[in-house]
């Protein structure tokens, strides 16, 4: 009977004195031997199952057909495995990867912690890298404290995913015009986006599949409206400001937007339903990842007939959320040079290029003005859209305790939704909250 | 040396409980007295109880242990008495079909607690789920996962799950019970009811504690649908307990808190299950 009682806490301190699987990594080859050195050298690359992976193991082939004394071993899991696995591999004495990929809330986090190495001196020394070619939002998310401890993999920065036709057809139109005076268009303010969405609803279609699910998605969805609203988490001194009359307009709006505009019964949504709702042409737009733009119009995709009627724009106010994620070397690995010529490889204009053709997430201002990308990959006015989203695009949230506070704020967002708790108490709630996470010790 | 062979014979095990269990165990303890963050072990201090003081103003964990009190005693008592229903049914030998009834109904049991969450939460979807196109076609609109609604959905489901659970141990119990008294009683002219009441129910009561109990401390145990299915959500609805301390300890890495955490736990379960052995024993 007893072990039952255990069991709890035994996960937690096996947790503890658990050993990650060793991995072993012979001496890498120093700077000044050449990436062609004698001594093979295996990198473990931890990575999380997305398309994007698929396109970065496809491109890997050619980096160890360029440098064979560096064999690749990618380790692919789902996203909630990686924070843990990291986190060991960390901690252990000799590292479990080589080469990780670090989700923006966690940057401040794992560099603070002493888990990360610098990269300047590997910058600095890499020639024709352009470190300043990629997007300015991006790149300041891998600088903590002046020092680089990431480069960019690929952006999740959000925009205005919109079924195209449903805004061009004549009748909506015609209607909409009567309704209101003024032409049915692409929304630029919240106001204007909550009079579109409900103008949607009363024709039969979902005016926006909205992700108020409790947490991060919430928190990530919200967050653009509080932008448009003119409010942010922090000002620029560091005060907790999520409390403010901007704030009350974001939250009061985006829960009229989710009574009258949004499919019912859909506090819980995530991800994967709004877009489920919009590829099933149930929904008229959507904030999402701008990537899934490309995958909404691919003829053998989600949206099946409906492929090719949507469009991507800036979220109405313009800046909106960035979310990335960057390479770094954890500073515990024996093979640090190695995967330094790794990352180089990887996110150079060269096969950054190939990798964007392939459908990856830009990060670099030259591939999304270069023509050969448009050309083959998925048009000019797609890659244009994309710049001006990173150019105008603040994270979700820094700090040491960025995941805590999303996670925490985006509890309160929920319940205000849910309508368990008012505009103004949540906001309250979450503002204080968010204070006592930032000035514990 | 009789005794002392007995003893020897005993160590290695004493060994192995003293190493996996004793000693996490201890160590977890000694962490809850800390300030212990993974991300700064090397400056990890020595607080005392201030982690223990600082729970009993946190309101998130007292809402996720309420909820995890609600789950169990929702999801433990349907389970109960579902699983005895179907056990009576079972056992009775004019039932039909009685052999294939049982295996079949066994299998709920068989699936991994992640993948029923998984399965569920398509079933229960508001856009393509069966269950909810089911209610819908009879003119019942149910919002599975509302904040009145997300916390018995969660029970449900571990009552889907576990009933057969229920029903195996306590079909075992029936038929380990001797058949006299109950042809005593039905000469004396007791009716079914009588014979269930005052015959059955108080000698089958051992297996019915052992059945509670275990089931109690598993259904404890629920992390699987949360993370499936609700996070915790809508709001903190369905934030149970074992999920509030995964979060503080694995996500935030903040160690010495969420152990502290499952210490207040263990003491909340113990006082439970001793309770409920006196009741049970006593009467």
């Amino acid at each position: 009977m007893k072990r039952f009682l255990l069991k709890p806490l035994l996960t937690f301190a096996l947790a503890l004195t658990a050993c990650a699987p060793m991995t072993t990594t012979p001496v890498a080859p120093s700077p000044e031997s050449g990436p062609a050195s004698v001594q093979p050298v295996t990198l473990t690359v931890i990575m999380e199952q997305v398309p994007d992976y698929d396109i970065v193991a496809e491109l890997t082939k050619e980096f160890e057909a360029k440098y064979p004394s560096i064999n690749i071993e990618f380790e692919a899991m789902p996203y909630d495995a990686m924070r843990d696995k990291l986190l060991t591999s960390f901690l252990a004495s000799k590292a479990t990867y080589d080469v990780i990929i670090v989700d923006n809330p966690w940057m401040d986090e794992f560099a603070k912690a002493g888990f990360l190495l610098p990269l300047d001196d590997y910058i600095a020394k890499e020639t024709g890298y352009d470190f300043e070619d990629f997007v300015g939002p991006l790149r300041e998310i891998g600088r903590v404290e002046g020092k680089i401890y990431g480069v960019p993999y690929y952006n999740y920065a959000l925009g205005l995913i919109v079924r195209q036709d449903l805004f061009d057809d004549p009748d909506y139109q015609a209607k909409f015009k009567a309704k209101h005076g003024e032409a049915l268009q692409i929304p630029t303010t919240l106001e204007g986006y909550l009079k579109v969405a409900k103008f949607f609803k009363e024709q039969g279609i979902h005016g926006i599949a909205m992700q108020p699910q409790r947490g991060y998605k919430v928190f990530e969805e919200w967050k653009n409206w509080l932008y448009a609203a003119g409010g942010n988490l922090l000002d620029e001194q560091g005060n907790v400001i999520i409390d403010n009359a901007a704030a009350q307009k974001a939250l009061e709006l985006y829960i009229t937007a989710y009574r009258e505009a949004a499919p019912p019964s859909s506090l819980n949504w995530g991800f994967d339903e709004s877009l489920r709702a919009v590829a099933a042409g149930e929904a008229a737009t959507m904030i999402s990842y701008n990537w899934m733009l490309p995958t909404l119009n691919k003829p053998d995709g989600p949206a099946g007939n409906l492929a090719g009627k949507f469009a991507l724009y800036e979220v109405p106010g313009g800046k909106a959320v960035l979310g990335a994620w960057h390479w770094a070397i954890p500073k515990n690995t024996a093979s640090a040079d190695a995967a330094w010529t790794f990352i180089a490889w990887l996110t150079s204009k060269e096969t950054d290029k190939q990798r964007v053709i392939k459908g990856g997430a830009p990060i670099r201002v030259s591939v999304m003005k270069d023509p050969e990308v448009w050309q083959k990959g998925f048009g000019q006015q797609y890659y244009e859209t994309v710049l001006k989203i990173l150019e105008d695009a603040e994270p979700l949230a820094r700090g040491t305790r960025a995941e805590e506070i999303i996670n925490e704020v985006g509890t309160f967002l929920n319940s205000a939704v849910a309508g368990s708790m008012s505009v103004n108490d949540a906001l309250k709630a979450a503002a204080e909250k968010t204070r006592e996470i930032i000035n514990r010790p | 040396m009789h005794i002392a062979f007995r003893y020897r014979l005993l160590l290695p095990l004493i060994t192995a409980l003293l190493l996996i269990v004793g000693y996490p165990l201890g160590f977890s303890f000694w962490v809850s007295l800390q300030d212990y963050r993974l991300t700064a072990i090397e400056g990890a201090t020595w607080i005392g109880i201030e982690h223990y003081i600082a729970l009993l103003r946190n309101n998130s964990f007292w809402t996720a242990l309420r909820n995890t009190l609600v789950f169990v005693a929702t999801a433990v008592s349907l389970e109960l008495l579902l699983g005895l229903s179907l056990a009576m049914l079972l056992h009775r030998r004019t039932t039909l079909g009685r052999n294939f009834f049982r295996s079949i109904l066994l299998t709920p049991m068989f699936i991994t607690p992640i993948a029923v969450g998984l399965m569920f939460r398509f079933l229960l979807n508001s856009q393509l789920g069966v269950i909810t196109k089911l209610t819908e076609a009879i003119g019942l609109r149910i919002d599975w996962f509302s904040a009145q609604n997300a916390l018995l959905t969660l029970a449900l489901i571990d009552v889907w799950q576990w009933t057969p659970f229920m029903l195996l141990l306590l079909l075992a119990g029936l038929e380990a019970l001797p058949e006299e008294p109950f042809e005593a009683a039905r000469v004396d002219g007791a009716s079914a009811w009588q014979s269930f009441w005052h015959l059955t129910l108080p000698m089958l009561r051992p297996t019915l504690l052992a059945a509670i109990v275990i089931r109690m401390l598993d259904a404890f145990k629920v992390y699987e649908y949360v993370y499936a299915i609700t996070r915790g959500g809508p709001g903190e609805s369905t934030e149970t307990i074992q999920y509030h301390i995964y979060r503080v300890g694995f996500l935030y890495y903040r160690l010495g808190e969420a152990s502290a955490m499952a210490y207040v736990l263990i003491a909340v379960i113990l006082v439970l299950v001793v309770t409920l052995f006196y009741s049970l024993r006593r009467a």
